[in-house]
């Protein structure tokens, strides 16, 4: 059996280093994306980065949905906590993403009847308790949290209960990852791969990646090592001037997912036909909306949402960031008006966003740069 | 909650840091929480993480899910399991 202590070794991480070095051809620059906030956070954590050839560049990717959960949609969401009926839930992280007329947390200061929950069972469990009101949950996230929301719909059908509702932020990580492989100005040689999203999803799904955008993607674990040996992965196969798809993170992920994860999304999600990302725009087919079987549950058909779109502020440069156009330091808010405390652009308020992730482990270390 | 004799610790460690009281941000759900299993009772599981700490969660989606096993959860649900690492 082998162990975290050798996943962080530091004679294993040093030789995996030095092995780095010695591949990389010198006269090339590897860009690789980490699509997966966890593994953003990892690599500042660690100071991964201090670890790499400086003919590595590492892009971090769109891959927190509370960071690419666009202004209107929080809107529409905390509108519906201004009814007198209804309790507003959602996790703790969406508690202080910043609407326009402010976050979660600060409308529930004001006197609205809002709550932290820590999964969408509560929610549903609160609604069985409190029959009189209508309980709506606020539900964003990937692939990994998806299936939750599912099964939760699933049950509150089974057991009829009527005052439950779902407003679904739900995106899909796969079409990011195409937008991005679209875009023109587009400068990526391969991809980390989430290593959690992909138990649920498996490692198929990827293939396109290498097939059709020849590409390697590697799912990595977020462990130094982990991630060590995934650049390694992929600069072999860069170097080789092929692309496919490898699970690095095999003691988690199984190639196929989990098939019943899988089937709950499919009973009660469909593809929308597009959605707004912030800083990526709106992307075709990207996120998941509540199958018609479900509706009494849905709350985009049980309330009245306005739907608006609302700008972010101007000087925040969220989508800059995103796409990898400038590091999170490079924003003119970063570490000024927007900080952990007192977030502007999204990226500030996940610990895995980005900025978040940069201003607690490097920004600071790096100060006068 | 009894301390884990480092052996026992580090296998939890295998598969992530994150314990119950402190899993990271819910909505990127990417780090999910290793716990062992200590008690199956129908489609709900009773865990421990490595800090000792327990819960309960449902198991629709790893029905088979046996006592001793190593399970990946989130959001208190069970998402997969963690295969040993040789």
């Amino acid at each position: 059996m082998r162990y975290v202590d050798e996943f962080r070794n530091p004679q294993l991480i040093e030789k995996a280093s030095r092995e780095l070095h010695a591949i990389v051809e010198p006269d090339r620059v590897y860009r690789f994306m980490e699509v997966c906030g966890g593994h953003t956070f990892s690599i500042f954590r660690f100071g991964i980065q201090h670890l790499l050839p400086p003919n590595i560049e590492l892009i971090h990717g769109p891959g927190c949905p509370v960071c690419v959960l666009p202004m209107g949609r929080m809107d529409d969401g905390l509108h519906l906590a201004d009814e007198p009926d209804v309790i507003f839930t959602a996790f703790g992280d969406v508690m202080r993403i910043p609407g326009s007329r402010g976050t979660p947390l600060e409308l529930k200061a004001k006197g609205r009847d809002i709550r932290m929950v820590y999964s969408p069972l509560d929610a549903l469990r609160l609604a069985q308790k409190e029959p009189e009101r209508k309980v709506v949950f606020f539900a964003i996230g990937f692939e990994t949290t998806a299936p939750s929301t599912a099964l939760t719909l699933i049950k509150a059908r089974e057991l009829e209960v009527k005052n439950f509702f779902v407003l679904s932020n739900h995106v899909l990580i796969l079409p990011a990852m195409r937008a991005i492989l679209e875009s023109p100005d587009m400068r990526i040689d391969g991809f980390l791969g989430p290593g959690h999203v992909s138990t649920v999803i498996g490692v198929r799904p990827y293939e396109f990646v290498a097939k059709h955008y020849g590409r390697p993607v590697v799912v990595a674990g977020f462990e130094p090592l982990d991630l060590l040996q995934s650049l390694i992965m992929l600069v072999k196969q860069v170097n080789a001037g092929s692309a496919r798809v490898e699970n690095q993170y095999s003691r988690v992920v199984p190639w196929e997912g989990n098939e019943r994860a899988l089937a709950a999304m499919a009973e009660v999600f469909e593809v929308r036909p597009f959605f707004e990302w912030r800083g990526l725009g709106f992307i075709s087919q990207s996120a998941l909306k509540i199958k018609h079987e479900f509706a009494p549950w849905d709350a985009e058909v049980h309330f009245t949402l306005a739907g608006l779109r609302v700008t972010d502020p101007k000087a925040a440069q969220c989508g800059e960031v995103l796409k990898g156009v400038l590091k999170p330091h490079q924003c003119k808010l970063f570490g000024r008006e927007c900080t952990p405390e007192r977030p502007v652009g999204a990226l500030m308020v996940s610990s895995e966003g980005a900025c978040a992730a940069y201003y607690q482990y490097t920004w600071q270390g790096a100060a006068g740069e | 909650m009894a301390l884990k004799p480092r052996e026992e610790t580090l296998v939890f460690l295998n598969y992530g840091e994150r314990t119950l009281s402190d899993d990271g941000c819910l909505t990127c759900g990417n780090v999910a929480v290793p716990v062992r299993v200590l008690k199956v009772q129908g489609n709900v599981a009773e865990v421990e993480d490595r800090l000792g700490e327990r819960t309960t969660v449902a198991l629709d989606f790893v029905p088979d899910a046996r006592v001793g096993e190593m399970l990946l959860i989130h959001l208190g649900i069970a998402l997969g399991r963690a295969q040993e690492v040789e």
